[in-house]
């Protein structure tokens, strides 16, 4: 068992260090263990480009990362002597940003004859609201959701994961930057669409809510596509920015929040977690408190957790050393690394999928 | 008296590493093909440590390929060398990987000008041209992203031999400036042996004194960076914002 853990994230446009302290292993099962601290240094340059610039991004971990662990052991008042374990995003995400947090990790690793493990950045999410729920457990139901995935997950257990549904084409973080650019908002779009939002009608505009009647799977390129034809339709964009912002949100979290229901439906599950960058959205947070009241507790970790941060890759680590689990110095990342432990066939027959009356 | 230093080159397509006292080698190692680079330098530095019977903290420090070059290679051997000497804080110094190429080739030349070019894609090469004395190194032309043809210009004297990928890919051009054929990379000694050479010769390193922040010398922008400032007239606001 591994007491101190040192996890690191850079698999996008995020640097990012965190240290876990654990309880010892003088009790069995071990207690969770605490965060420690925190940094994550934000790469703002990519707001220029309105999306992450790879090269950019892999510079700028390079000529970060060491500060930031340096930062991260200090707030946490431990020195490098006590560091027993290093966690690291081994993907998936930018390779070029993976790649220089793997082979950091490695260098650190081996220079301190530490434990080092890699870890599945989504993972990594499943487990960001246990860094500050230390009782969280399986079974439940996920809904990860951010730039680059969109996913609905049955978690029997921690290691085994039932793939319920995805998305078909774009990612709902994705489509929330996308729209942000359409008007005008600048990037990353979530927190700019959401600020927005609040000062919109919501019945001024309507959008339809793709597939979501229907199964576990997700689709948000018509719903853009909508919403690009009532931007190019109004004679007073400035005027009907925020409806559309509040219509187009208010259809997103439409879909996932359904969609999240019926997972917890059909599993029988009794919490609901949220995880990914749009789960820094109160509105879905909150979206999903309501329409799981009485059914399922909806488990979300605060806003720097669900932001692509290194605690959380720390805590998935300390629970993979806790198996027994080791990554070897050939580590390697991986953009495109599969969910360990995930079952992609069909769990439940397709009539259950179907929504009889929609929320 | 010569330390004991850990070479680090991953600036190319052959990733090297020695452990060695100035020009003697104890140990050294490499991998060749880019994609092997990320998996396979942890594994070539312990290697050659082990094989030294040599430890980390008994280094005077590691010695790195400065570049230019590949980028993601450059990224592979620093994230390498950042990690194993910040705990420790051990020195790292960094040497021009085409100086490290040139001196390969004086091995057997001596002091005589010579040219290293990189493949720098487009028509490039990242070029420069070095002499290289047993005490010291002189360069003729510093580091730069041209032509074959415009590094023979800027070239006061004319080489003896042009060394690497980019010579070899631009033979035509370099069979106009200099008659003897070029060297492709693989024909040189490692790049890691030849940087353990350097470390301490006079004008061939630099010291690298913020190592947590220190970058290689890539030698280009990124190119949606180039884009964005040709565009602006104006340099990239700076890219990073204090962490929280």
């Amino acid at each position: 068992m591994a007491d101190v853990v040192l996890g690191i994230e850079t698999s996008c446009d995020e640097t990012s260090a965190a240290v876990l302290v654990g309880g010892g292993a003088s009790s069995a099962p071990p207690p969770p263990p605490e965060l420690a601290s925190l940094i994550i240094l934000s790469q703002d340059i990519h707001k220029v480009f309105g999306g992450v610039v790879p090269e950019l991004a892999s510079r700028a971990h390079l000529a970060a990362l060491p500060a930031v662990v340096d930062r991260a052991l200090a707030e946490a008042g431990i020195a490098w002597s006590a560091v027993d374990a290093v966690a690291v995003t081994q993907g998936p995400g930018l390779v070029g940003a993976l790649l220089v947090g793997v082979v950091y990790a490695k260098a650190l690793a081996y220079a301190g004859d530490r434990r080092l493990i890699g870890v599945h950045h989504l993972e990594g999410h499943l487990f960001a609201p246990a860094v500050e729920d230390p009782h969280l457990a399986p079974p439940f139901v996920a809904l990860l959701v951010s730039g680059g995935h969109t996913l609905l997950l049955d978690v029997p257990a921690w290691g085994r994961y039932r793939l319920l549904g995805a998305t078909r084409d774009d990612a709902a973080g994705e489509a929330f930057d996308k729209i942000a650019t359409l008007l005008g908002l600048g990037y990353p779009g979530g927190p700019a669409i959401e600020r927005l939002a609040r000062e919109g009608e919501p019945a001024r505009f309507t959008f339809p809510r793709p597939m979501r009647d229907e199964g576990f799977e997700f689709s948000f390129s018509g719903l853009k596509t909508a919403v690009l034809h009532a931007v190019r339709a109004s004679d007073d964009l400035d005027r009907d920015r925020p409806h559309i912002a509040r219509a187009f949100q208010d259809a997103v979290l439409d879909v996932l929040v359904t969609k999240l229901e019926r997972a917890v439906r059909v599993t029988g599950h009794r919490i609901a977690v949220l995880g990914g960058g749009v789960a820094c959205s109160r509105a879905l947070a909150e979206l999903a408190a309501q329409r799981l009241a009485g059914t399922a507790r909806v488990a979300v970790a605060s806003p720097r957790l669900n932001a692509d941060n290194a605690a959380m890759i720390a805590r998935a680590g300390w629970w993979r050393l806790a198996q027994g689990e080791e990554s070897d110095w050939t580590l390697d990342a991986r953009a495109d690394l599969p969910l360990p432990g995930l079952d992609v066939g069909a769990p439940f027959p397709h009539s259950t999928f179907r929504t009889p009356h929609s929320p | 008296m010569s330390g004991r230093w850990l070479a680090i080159d991953t600036a190319t397509d052959i990733a090297s590493v020695a452990v060695g006292t100035g020009a003697t080698v104890l140990a050294g190692t490499h991998a060749q093909g880019a994609r092997r680079h990320a998996a396979e330098i942890l594994r070539l530095v312990d290697f050659v440590l082990t094989r030294a019977a040599a430890r980390l903290a008994d280094l005077d420090g590691i010695v790195l390929g400065d570049g230019p070059g590949s980028f993601t290679g450059l990224r592979i051997g620093w994230a390498t060398a950042k990690g194993l000497a910040q705990e420790k804080g051990l020195e790292v110094r960094a040497v021009p990987s085409l100086l490290a190429a040139a001196a390969g080739a004086a091995v057997r030349l001596g002091a005589v000008p010579i040219a290293a070019c990189f493949d720098a894609l487009r028509g490039q090469v990242y070029g420069a041209v070095y002499v290289i004395h047993a005490d010291r190194v002189e360069t003729l032309v510093a580091p730069a992203v041209v032509t074959v043809t415009e590094l023979a210009r800027l070239t006061p004297v004319q080489p003896q031999l042009v060394v690497g990928d980019g010579a070899v890919r631009y033979a035509g051009d370099v069979s106009a400036w200099v008659s003897a054929a070029p060297v492709p990379l693989d024909q040189l000694p490692l790049a890691a042996t030849t940087l353990l050479a350097l470390v301490e010769r006079a004008g061939a390193a630099r010291l690298i004194d913020d190592l947590a922040t220190a970058e290689p010398v890539y030698g280009r922008p990124a190119e949606a960076q180039a884009r964005w400032e040709a565009r602006h007239g104006r340099p990239l606001p700076d890219p990073s914002r204090p962490a929280r």
